[in-house]
């Protein structure tokens, strides 16, 4: 088994209920436990669909079966489909080393959208979320998956970049073979497009 | 004078008891609306300044302001305001029949108005029993349903708040001194919003000294065993009387104006306004003959309805005694005197009365997380 | 093809903890499951329905007759499954003390998800205590491997001793992932035939219930004290640890998992012990006993009430150790908070005091790092989705109790609509707790007219609620002359849980046809006065209510329903269409100017629209806009424009 860059690896995949979530953090922990890792993946779902913040806690290991809950400060990389949460998770869970991947398009929360609080700039943002991490990647995933067809795309856009990063032993034959036991064929050609669309946007050096 | 916000209207006249339910604030926004003859707060609004508190004739009344922009004049501080001319008058030979309380006076300018095109629709407020009820009319059949005198306050700026917020113009309204200064405050185009027009065609206000509150004399009635819903109609006499009449379907009961007047509205108190200041044409009672009304002529075009009502039959008119002039003078004297006292009284003449209440906002609940 | 059910022995599959409970209830070759949807257990049934046609599987009307439905299953000599969340465990526990004492014949099981830290609940309510109020064996799973073998077992352990057993899962379990490796389906010989003409006494022939009481009662202590005896053997119960720990943790479910993981993080493997218990009720003495012996210090790591510490307590009270020469930490001595969820931070916070770390309880990252010390980041408050039915809904019954004046009030319910109590539902209710009891209470408000309260009544509830258990108050209601306004959200299935079916609807929960029940035709048969209208239609809906809440003479007093029928935005049938197409015409717009001071986004604050303050204007957020048009109805000045799809 290829060992990971760290043991346990802990992966936070954040945005807001209804960005499909809970779908991107099982593919990517089917990945990974059709490789043979132990895999936990830690999520609440049920009030925090309607518009709140969602969280999954996916951690691996080759040797022990996790809690599905990551110690504080304790994340080697965030996924983030909402640039703000990206800000809420890393208050709790960054840490010096930790790597973030953040989709650029904003959701506004009810109290932002009423006027009681104010939304912070995406320029602040990606300068503290720059500042927080030790290394960062920025894009639109929403405005890339509308183009493929869909907003809700994102999600495996998302996907599609951390293992652009390299940092997990993410395997496309693997996905595409999870897609194709989940969904219809021409849903599976979407779905790698994303895919390969957010692996794309990864620049590795 | 300043302007504040929905916050201190709430705060000082719709809780504080000072409001006459005259419905100027009310369907002039999303918030304020007027449910029977209640105004309620739908939902809360945070604006600091708002039409509802400049159109509320009890936070003040920038008679200045008014004086200039609806008569073009300075104010001077007369009792009957400004006018052009005085007249005793009632209805005319080709007035169609009705039940009149005196001399049919503002039916007959209505319906003169709405003949003459110079108005489109008026609103007015019509009654179910007791119960007053604003009415848009269009026709002179409708003028005559509303023709009766109501006892109860009701919101019936609301209705043409609704109806000019629709687009009406060119519009009719009759209604008591709260409510004509609710009106004229509205016409200065407080907050100065750039697509406002003035909505009226002829303003009739009509003389009032007080009015009562609906849930007070619902309760009263119902202490004297009787059921408010089957009430048909009231009268309250001119003095010496000292019973009012509430009629049933089948008697007339007599209820003591003693208790009766302990329902006045405490609003109206504070009310400096007997003849209806701010309109074109206003109308009360003549207390020397019940068969005629007093009738103010304040503008031009009010003059020129007159003129053309008495052309077309639907108005007599004759000029008034001196001595009724002098009557109406001292009573109107007398009320706006009283009027100022009870505001120095609940301290509306304070300076802190027109500050901006400081409100705790509500609470916020994260959810569920 | 669901690994559940194809899966052969051996392999190793990525599951969430409800699927490991579905799997385990598949090899113990269960034939019917009952439950009714809450969170977090209703992927047990949902799985079920949708994977097997060999078992019945049913969403019941409330969680009492699902224990029912699958009782007699087991009567019939069946293995049964009955699935609730804990609260429901509450409104079938009359039932489930009878059924404890009379005794069950096919292996029984009830699966209880309890929510520790209330993440989708309104309660932070534990099932445990029902092992032992109902004097039944419990099982309590550590991680997803458990949770499929001791389902597994579970019915085994049930036919061994005739009785029901309760296996208490929690939502960082059967919501969360991991690997579980398979055990073999089996091929059930499922022939039911219920056998009543036995001995009364005979627990597999004679007729099954609860008399002669002295003498059941007395046989279910037996059954107990056998089940301990069981238990003492059992591989749930593990040890890991030095022989002689300085601190014993003692833990179970979850907490498991927390426990080992902190302990490896403190790097104090060497001072600290793991005592993982699996069979939590009736306490097995042995494994326990023999652990105790070993230590001076004692740590419990539970969730959420001390339950483990209470019973451990007692047995050691009752035992030969020396108790002078022991500590209990936990709940009792503070060191873990009596409410809330466990987490690695709080195990974490627990051992650094008690073992004196110098690190103490703060993660040393935290420290330096700065993003500890951000502002405030706003909090993302949930609401209803855009185009939900309950804003409008909201909207419209707030706007009718404001324009009555006369401080009317809402009582909740349950379901998305309790979102009603938050900005977002224009803090609309004013009470709010357990299923059906919105209308129960307005049944009690409603007669206090005697005692001079005038306020309008008003009471929601969903349409799964009024089959679940708003029917009865409302029975109630009618019966005793009450007065008030039930308004049923009626969205066309049981949204907060993801659509499970609901007697109301023409489909069972193979998603096969079903006779409907109507609502409103229930309701009149009742003798209510009803009405239905659009909730998307805000003067319709406002002036039906306003007739119903300050109404004319003839309808004054009794009961009212208004049935709102609008189906929620993210069920299959309306997920994805729009009616409108939506848009902001910016001329008209007056932002918040007076006149409006953008009621859309300030006020009716649909997550469809966006504020943009820096125009001063409302716009459309075209990735969430659901296109059903409300925003339009709300604006006064004719800006929001709806126009229909072709």
């Amino acid at each position: 088994m290829i060992a990971l860059n760290h043991d346990p690896y802990n992966l936070i995949i954040t945005g807001v209920g209804g960005q499909g979530n809970v779908i991107s953090s099982r593919m990517i922990g089917n990945m990974l436990s059709a490789r043979g890792f132990q895999v936990t993946i830690g999520e609440t779902f049920g009030a925090s669909q309607r518009g709140g913040a969602v969280m999954s806690h996916v951690r691996i290991s080759s040797t022990t079966t996790l809690s599905p809950q990551i110690p504080e400060h304790q994340a080697h990389m965030v996924v983030s489909l909402e640039p703000m949460e990206t800000l809420r998770v890393l208050e709790s869970y960054g840490n010096p080393d930790v790597g973030v991947i953040c989709n650029t398009r904003p959701t506004h929360p009810i109290g932002v959208i009423s006027g009681r609080l104010s939304y912070p700039s995406m320029e602040e943002m990606e300068k503290t979320i720059t500042r927080l991490s030790a290394r960062s990647w920025f894009f639109d995933a929403t405005a890339m998956a509308t183009k493929i067809g869909d907003p809700i795309f994102a999600n495996i856009i998302m996907a599609g970049a951390l293992a652009g990063t390299g940092e997990l032993p993410l395997d496309r034959n693997v996905f595409e073979e999870t897609l194709k036991s989940k969904f219809p064929p021409n849903k599976v050609a979407l779905n790698l497009e994303a895919y390969d669309k957010g692996y794309g946007m990864i620049n590795r050096d | 004078m300043q302007i504040l916000g929905p916050t201190e209207l709430s705060h000082r006249i719709l809780n504080g008891d000072l409001c006459t339910s005259c419905g100027a604030c009310a369907d002039l926004c999303p918030y304020l609306k007027s449910h029977g003859v209640k105004i309620a707060n739908v939902f809360a609004c945070d604006r600091e300044t708002g039409r509802c508190y400049a159109a509320c004739p009890k936070t003040g009344v920038d008679e200045t302001l008014l004086s200039e922009t609806l008569f073009a004049l300075p104010w001077k501080d007369a009792p009957l305001g400004h006018y052009r001319r005085l007249y005793m008058a009632k209805q005319g030979p080709k007035t169609p029949k009705g039940n009149y309380q005196n001399g049919g006076t503002v039916s007959s300018l209505v319906i003169a108005a709405l003949e003459q095109g110079v108005i489109d629709k008026a609103v007015l407020t019509g009654s179910d029993g007791i119960m007053p009820r604003p009415r848009m009319v269009t026709t002179a059949g409708q003028v005559l349903e509303c023709a009766t005198s109501k006892y109860i306050a009701a919101p019936t700026m609301a209705r043409l708040n609704r109806a000019a917020t629709e687009g009406d113009r060119n519009l009719g309204m009759v209604g008591t001194p709260c409510q004509m200064t609710g009106l004229a405050s509205l016409r200065t185009n407080p907050l100065a919003r750039s697509d406002f027009e003035d909505p009226m065609g002829m303003v009739i206000g009509i003389f009032c000294t007080w009015a009562l509150s609906a849930q007070g004399l619902f309760s009263y009635l119902e202490r004297q065993e009787i059921d408010p819903l089957a009430v048909r109609s009231m009268d309250i006499p001119p003095p010496p009387a000292e019973n009012a009449l509430i009629a049933l379907e089948e008697e007339v009961k007599e209820l003591p104006l003693d208790d009766i007047r302990k329902l006045v509205l405490p609003g109206c108190s504070v009310c400096p306004d007997m003849t209806a200041l701010w309109t074109d044409l206003s109308v009360g009672a003549l207390e020397e003959n019940p068969e005629w009304n007093t009738l103010i002529v304040r503008t031009e075009r009010g003059e020129a309805l007159v003129d053309r009502a008495v052309e077309t039959g639907l108005l007599e008119i004759q000029p008034i005694s001196q001595t009724s002039v002098d009557n109406l003078t001292l009573a109107a004297a007398n009320k706006r005197k009283r009027a100022l006292a009870a505001r120095e009284r609940l301290g509306m003449l304070d300076p802190a009365f027109q500050k901006p209440v400081e409100v705790q906002p509500k609470q916020t609940i994260m959810g569920f997380k | 093809m669901s690994p559940l059910t194809r899966g052969n022995p051996g392999e190793t599959h990525l599951m969430m903890g409800n699927e490991a409970i579905v799997r385990g209830a598949l090899e113990a070759g269960i034939s019917v499951a009952a439950g009714y949807p809450g969170t977090p257990s209703s992927e047990i049934i949902e799985t079920l329905a949708k994977i097997s046609d060999d078992i019945y599987t049913e969403w019941s009307v409330n969680e009492k007759v699902a224990l029912e439905v699958a009782a007699a299953a087991s009567f019939a000599g069946l293995r049964s499954l009955a699935v609730m969340k804990q609260p429901g465990v509450n409104v079938a526990a009359d039932f489930l003390m009878h059924l404890a004492l009379s005794g069950v014949r096919g292996g029984m099981v009830i699966v209880a998800a309890d929510d520790p830290g209330a993440l989708s609940s309104i309660n932070e309510g534990e099932t445990r205590l029902y092992a032992k109020l109902m004097e039944i064996p419990m099982l309590e799973p550590g991680n997803f491997q458990e949770a499929r073998e001791m389902t597994c077992w579970a019915f085994e352990l049930s036919e061994t001793l005739n009785m029901p057993v309760l296996l208490r899962t929690v939502t960082r379990l059967s919501h969360a992932s991991g690997r579980v490796t398979l055990g073999k389906l089996p091929i059930p010989d499922r022939k039911a035939f219920f056998r009543f003409d036995g001995d009364m006494l005979d627990p597999m022939e004679g007729p099954i219930m609860t008399p002669p009481v002295g003498i059941k009662h007395q046989s279910q202590q037996k059954k107990l004290q056998q089940a301990a005896k069981l238990f003492e053997e059992s591989p749930f119960n593990t040890y890991e640890g030095p022989e002689s720990p300085e601190l014993l943790i003692i833990t179970t479910s979850i907490c498991d998992l927390y426990s080992k993981e902190v302990v490896a993080l403190l790097g104090v493997k060497d001072r600290v012990g793991v005592l993982k218990l699996g069979t939590t009720w009736p306490l097995p003495a042995q494994p326990v006993l023999s652990r105790l012996a070993t230590t001076r210090n004692v740590l419990f790591v539970e969730e959420v009430q001390p339950f483990i510490e209470e019973a451990v307590k007692v047995l050691a009270a009752g035992s030969q150790l020396d108790l002078s020469s022991l500590t209990f930490y936990g709940k009792y001595s503070r060191h873990i908070p009596m409410a809330g969820e466990m987490n690695p931070e709080r195990v974490t916070a627990a051992l650094s005091t008690i073992l004196r770390l110098e690190s103490g309880p703060v993660s040393p990252v935290s420290k330096n790092y700065p993003g500890t010390s951000l502002p405030p980041i706003p909090p993302r408050e949930i609401s209803f989705c855009p185009g939900c039915p309950h804003r409008a809904s909201f909207f419209s019954i707030n706007t009718v109790l404001q324009l009555d004046n006369r401080q009317g009030f809402t009582c909740g319910d349950i379901g998305c609509y309790s979102m009603g109590m938050l900005p977002g539902g224009f803090f609309t209710l004013k009470t709010l707790h357990s299923m059906g009891s919105g209308s129960g209470l307005a049944s009690g408000f409603g007669k206090l007219d005697k005692f001079g309260m005038d306020q309008p009544v008003v009471a929601v509830c969903g349409d799964s609620t009024f089959f679940h258990s708003a029917m009865p108050p409302l029975v109630n209601a009618i019966h005793n002359r009450s007065a008030f306004t039930l308004v049923i959200l009626d969205n066309s299935g049981t949204a907060m849980t993801g659509f499970q079916p609901h007697p109301g609807l023409p489909v069972d929960t193979k998603g096969n046809q079903a006779p409907p029940i109507d609502i409103e035709r229930v309701c009149r048969a009742m003798g209510a006065t009803t009405r239905t209208c659009d909730p998307f239609d805000l003067k319709a809906t406002q002036k039906q209510l306003l007739e119903f809440i300050n109404g004319k003479e003839e309808n004054q007093g009794g009961v009212k329903v208004l049935i709102l029928k609008q189906a929620c935005a993210l069920s299959p049938k309306k997920r994805h269409t729009q009616s409108f197409e939506v848009a902001v015409d910016p001329d008209r717009c007056i932002g918040e100017a007076c006149g409006c001071n953008r009621i859309c986004t300030r006020v009716f604050a649909c997550p469809g629209l966006i504020w943009d303050a820096e125009n001063n204007r409302a716009t459309i957020n075209d990735v969430l806009c659901a296109g059903c048009g409300v925003c339009a109805s709300v604006c006064p000045q004719n800006a929001i424009q709806r126009k229909e799809f072709p």
